[in-house]
């Protein structure tokens, strides 16, 4: 390949092959979060040129309620996130590695879900938890009768609503996990059943500790997903009732249909940020730059 | 040794309680929409469970006749099929040099291009939305295909640059040496042999443009550029009190995500794992 690499006329090809992949960073990437940075620290109507406003739209945004109950709800969902979904996720990652009978089949049709699309999800979810004929109180009357919850309207059964929308639905984490697990040699597993281990020490002392790259990653699409959530919720409660099952991507669309620009931006700053400070955090936590083997 | 046994079989009665649970809520509620498509509004009403007394389409039929479905399939499937063809192409020839060439600055663009990964498509929603605007392309379904198109750039560059690494690259200089060129080398010699990578990154984006609503939403409102999903929200007021007519919208729009899914369901899963974004 060196031999190629000294060409000038391969240069000129190499530039030309990355241009149109270069635009579309420009264009939908660097000039939006250029845009976004700035505009955030202004007042912006989207007709009249930006007025630089310093910290104003972020001192109006954590000072409004929406954004308060935003951050207090994300705050849940992000710990529900890492743990419970997450776990979910290992748990079946780590029933479907010992490959019982029909394992395929609850791998293949784990993954349904996410094929379709979120709004047609956040559809069927508003069918599922309507009061009357829906899915979920037609289960319920079955054991309570007479049961009568309308889960996507009244406090505090919203909030809850809108976490079983995606709570159980860990099929990404599974796949990382049991990709995790199936790289494991199979020695290692051997030498411990050798020294007497039983199959719940090998899971909690070197399987689990060996995929703590796939977990990591695991957590951080599972919040990242938290962060931007906006049709399971936009679809269903519109973050109601009061500001029960509000999320920030509702806040910033709100601030875009009332023209409020750089309000709108400052949310989304926000969301970027918490974005990088989850990164972090997580790989830290995890250690997930060293070398596992 | 009979301890043994009986812990066995709770092992047994437990992992199976957890599989038939994952299983029933994966399909269940899909399922009990396709037949709730086939009972009538008392039926849907009156009792969840209960089953259809005949199996017709009418609801179906219905749902062509009063609202334009077929015209937002088709505007789905123009947008996601253009945005998805000149992905491919776009980032199979970025993918191609930066696996394929050392050159200055590349670490640098490569970078640059993975980190986009990082900011949620969500943030950029008002400077896409001015910059849509500012082009003139609000409310089509140009403006669709543009944002689709950078919506799959870091996931597509990693599955390409990996497929294109994967190609022993005795084949580009064999083929240099025998006088082909740049273009030759890449068209008849290695995109050739990364079908299967262009196979999982095309289906990757291809699911993703299908069933994207925030920014179609966003940037487009009248029925000529509606896209299914976007149309989906709506009918909700349409079939306010017409529950199996909406039964039968909802079954028609997500049954092509599961039916690429049945056909091509290795790639899809790949697809997954090395994005991780959804769910």
């Amino acid at each position: 390949m060196k031999s190629l690499t000294a060409k000038q006329k391969n240069l000129i090809w190499i530039w030309a092959f990355l241009l149109p992949c270069i635009l579309v960073l420009l264009l939908f990437y660097l000039v939006p979060i250029l845009t976004l940075v700035y505009t955030s620290f202004t007042k912006w109507d989207g007709a009249n040129a930006p007025v630089f406003t310093g910290l104003t739209n972020y001192m109006n945004l954590f000072k409004a309620n929406d954004f308060k109950a935003a951050f207090i709800n994300l705050l849940l969902w992000s710990a529900l996130a890492g743990t419970v979904h997450v776990f979910f996720g290992t748990l079946i990652a780590l029933i479907l590695f010992k490959e019982p009978h029909g394992w395929k089949f609850v791998e293949t049709v784990f993954m349904i879900p996410n094929v379709i699309s979120m709004a047609a999800w956040a559809m069927i979810y508003r069918f599922v938890f309507n009061g009357s004929y829906g899915l979920l109180n037609g289960i319920i009357r079955i054991f309570v009768p007479g049961f009568a919850v309308n889960w996507l309207f009244q406090s505090p059964y919203a909030f809850w609503a809108v976490t079983l929308t995606w709570i159980f639905y860990a099929v990404v984490v599974t796949l990382l996990v049991l990709g995790d697990l199936k790289a494991i040699p199979t020695d290692l597993h051997e030498a411990a059943r050798i020294d007497g281990a039983n199959e719940f020490y090998i899971t909690m002392k070197i399987n689990l500790p060996l995929c703590r790259n796939s977990i990591g990653t695991s957590v951080i699409c599972a919040i990242s997903s938290r962060i931007s959530m906006y049709e399971t919720i936009a679809l269903t409660t519109r973050g109601g009732p009061g500001n029960d099952t509000m999320n920030i991507p509702l806040i910033l669309v709100n601030a875009i249909n009332n023209s409020k620009y750089g309000y709108a931006n400052a949310a989304g700053m926000v969301m970027l940020l918490l974005g990088i400070i989850l990164l972090v955090i997580v790989n830290k936590a995890f250690r997930m730059n060293e070398s596992i083997y | 040794m009979i301890m043994n046994h009986a812990k066995k079989i709770f092992y047994y009665i437990g992992i199976y309680i957890i599989l038939t649970f994952t299983v029933l809520i994966s399909i269940f509620p899909i399922i009990w929409v396709i037949i709730s498509s086939f009972k009538t509004n008392a039926q849907i009403l009156s009792n969840p469970f209960s089953m259809p007394t005949a199996i017709n389409f009418h609801a179906y039929q219905a749902v062509f006749k009063q609202t334009n479905f077929l015209l937002y399939t088709l505007n789905s499937l123009i947008v996601s099929v253009i945005a998805t063809v000149i992905s491919i192409v776009i980032y199979a020839m970025a993918a191609y040099v930066i696996a394929k060439y050392d050159f200055k600055g590349k670490n640098l663009v490569y970078s640059l291009f993975v980190i986009t990964l990082l900011v949620p498509a969500q943030c950029k929603a008002q400077p896409i939305f001015s910059l849509i605007i500012d082009f003139n392309l609000y409310d089509t379904k140009t403006a669709l295909v543009l944002v689709y198109l950078a919506a799959g750039m870091a996931m597509s560059l990693f599955i390409l640059k990996s497929t294109f690494m994967s190609i022993p690259k005795d084949f580009s200089e064999a083929a240099w040496m025998e006088g082909s060129g740049f273009i030759r080398t890449f068209l008849f010699i290695n995109l050739p042999m990364a079908k299967s990578g262009l196979a999982t990154a095309g289906i990757l984006m291809f699911l993703g443009n299908w069933n994207e609503y925030f920014f179609a939403m966003l940037l487009t409102v009248s029925p000529v550029n509606k896209t299914l999903p976007v149309a989906l929200a709506s009918f909700n007021e349409t079939y306010s009190y017409n529950y199996t007519n909406m039964f039968a919208a909802l079954t028609m729009a997500i049954l092509p995500g599961i039916i690429i899914y049945a056909f091509a369901q290795d790639q899809v899963t790949n697809s997954l794992v090395s994005s991780g974004i959804k769910g």
